[in-house]
């Protein structure tokens, strides 16, 4: 579903909405190229992120694998997406 | 028996303790293990050596609404034929498997039921949470189904409850408690009773841990903080992405190395060292300065360097966080020569994060493969970490000459805890 422009753009917003609410910071600054650490993300905010997004997308992303890889915000949401993508596929 | 009651002579006649006569050098005299791989060391040593995951479909009284579906959980058991009638109703899970691997350890230190009576035997046994089934169980039964509490809920949630069956069990009037130290407990336990040994507290003591947690509430907390892998279990591998909850118990003997052998006995191995620290700074992060200083005070608390030690079992849990952190702090203290090349496996993909328990089920798997030789293996390696320079002994285990071992347990709070044990030479 995520071949469909529209439904990825959509996807993105509601993950980037998702981190802005959980992780307490100005939506304006969840950039796709603003870095987890000037965020000041910690291990909680991600913790606290992933359940509003399984609350949300009926998805479990654990803390570790491609999470971790990520260093900035638009590989954090593509990694998160990949989740949410096969999670739908699946069912 | 005559030979163990010297101290409670001593103790009576209100001898001041002091450091014990003789060598002060500790031994490990017996152990039994519960875990996921069934009732018996042997048995846990077996799946470890052979990489042979008890990772298995969860079972749950209830049915379990989570995501993860997998434990590495004991195996169905008859209490009644291990625990008798009377006693079996305070006993959680917890306790019920304390008591199996106490029963077990005894046996092979050739002790009796009375043969370690008195005020100088110690237990020591670390749980991190206690008696969590009974707890799940209570609130169940009170919130859902308005039901009364069962009448000996209270003895049986009590995380000191698995050291006083066991005094009440062999007759130990010592010093008896429990330690909550998370995923530490057991390490520290151990530990504990080596220096209270040490240092004239008590002549013998029954140390270990235990831990029965995989029950629908406990779960689904852990399942919360996201450190639980869907699928596999891979320390140190690339491609990893957490760990499994496991449960059990591991129970030691521990006593001098002359108590031993005045009474013909032939220990395990000795216990030489014990280090342990606290990072003070993370509740859930770990730290590679804390884990190191817990290497080197094990190290230096048993007078070795780190070339004396040629296998160890490491924390493990295949959190992105653990490995890479553990992995820099055994070099940190190795060195990057011997850091990199001595074995390092983590069990936990066989027997799960026995959490209270672990430190103890993985120290009984690292006597075993000292009295073997053989390094078991990490399994469910795929491919190396570069940020985890170990060698983690991927998938198969190795034949190798181990004279010393260790074992690292770092838990949650940042307490860190490092045991190391060291084969006896025939002349000892």
């Amino acid at each position: 579903m995520t071949d469909n422009p529209q439904d990825k753009a959509k996807l993105v917003d509601e993950i980037t909405e998702v981190i802005a609410s959980e992780g307490m910071i100005d939506r304006a600054k969840v950039t796709p190229d603003a870095t987890i650490e000037s965020l000041d993300l910690k291990s909680v905010d991600i913790v606290m992120i992933l359940t509003a997004l399984e609350e949300k997308f009926n998805v479990y992303i654990p803390m570790d694998g491609s999470l971790q890889e990520a260093k900035d915000v638009k590989s954090l949401i593509e990694a998160i997406a990949e989740h949410i993508t096969k999670e739908r596929e699946k069912s | 028996m005559a030979d163990l009651r010297e101290g409670e002579a001593r103790a009576a006649a209100g001898a001041p303790s002091g450091r014990p006569a003789g060598s002060g050098r500790v031994v490990v005299s017996g152990m039994g293990a519960v875990s996921a791989a069934g009732i018996g060391a042997q048995e846990l040593w077996r799946a470890a050596r052979d990489g042979a995951s008890q990772v298995r479909e969860l079972r749950t009284e209830i049915p379990y609404d989570g995501r993860i579906k997998i434990a590495a959980q004991v195996p169905l058991y008859e209490p009644s034929a291990h625990i008798e009638a009377a006693v079996l109703p305070f006993c959680d899970p917890f306790t019920q498997y304390a008591v199996i691997a106490a029963d077990e350890a005894m046996a092979q230190a050739g002790l009796g039921r009375d043969d370690i009576a008195g005020p100088r035997t110690a237990v020591i046994i670390g749980t991190g949470i206690g008696g969590m089934t009974t707890v799940d169980r209570g609130l169940y039964r009170y919130y859902v189904q308005s039901i009364r509490p069962e009448p000996l809920t209270v003895p049986r949630i009590i995380p000191s409850t698995a050291a006083t069956t066991l005094g009440m069990r062999y007759s130990c009037l010592g010093p008896t408690f429990a330690i909550g130290s998370a995923c530490a407990s057991a390490s520290q336990s151990i530990g504990l009773g080596l220096q209270m040994i040490r240092f004239g507290l008590a002549d013998r003591a029954i140390v270990g841990g235990s831990e029965a947690c995989v029950v629908n509430g406990c779960m689904r907390a852990w399942e919360a903080l996201r450190v639980l892998t869907p699928d596999f279990c891979r320390p140190f591998s690339k491609g990893r992405n957490g760990m499994s909850l496991g449960e059990g118990a591991a129970v030691f003997i521990l006593e001098t190395l002359e108590s031993a052998l005045a009474r013909g006995h032939a220990p395990l191995c000795e216990l030489v060292g014990y280090g342990t620290s606290s990072d003070a700074k993370d509740p859930v992060r770990p730290d590679v300065a804390g884990a190191s200083s817990a290497i080197a005070l094990a190290l230096a608390d048993a007078g070795m360097s780190p070339g004396d030690i040629h296998y160890v079992n490491a924390h493990g849990t295949a959190t992105h966080a653990n490995d890479m952190t553990e992995s820099e702090a055994i070099i940190a203290v190795f060195g990057d020569e011997h850091g990199r090349a001595v074995p390092v496996s983590s069990t936990k993909p066989v027997h799960g994060h026995a959490l209270g328990a672990g430190g103890g089920l993985e120290l009984s798997i690292t006597i075993s493969a000292l009295r073997e030789q053989i390094a078991p293996p990490t399994i469910n390696f795929l491919e190396a970490d570069p940020r985890c320079p170990i060698d983690a002994v991927p998938n198969v285990a190795r034949k190798i000459s181990i004279k010393a071992a260790m074992s690292n347990s770092f838990a949650f709070g940042g307490i860190n805890a490092v045991l190391i044990v060291r084969a006896l030479d025939h002349d000892d």
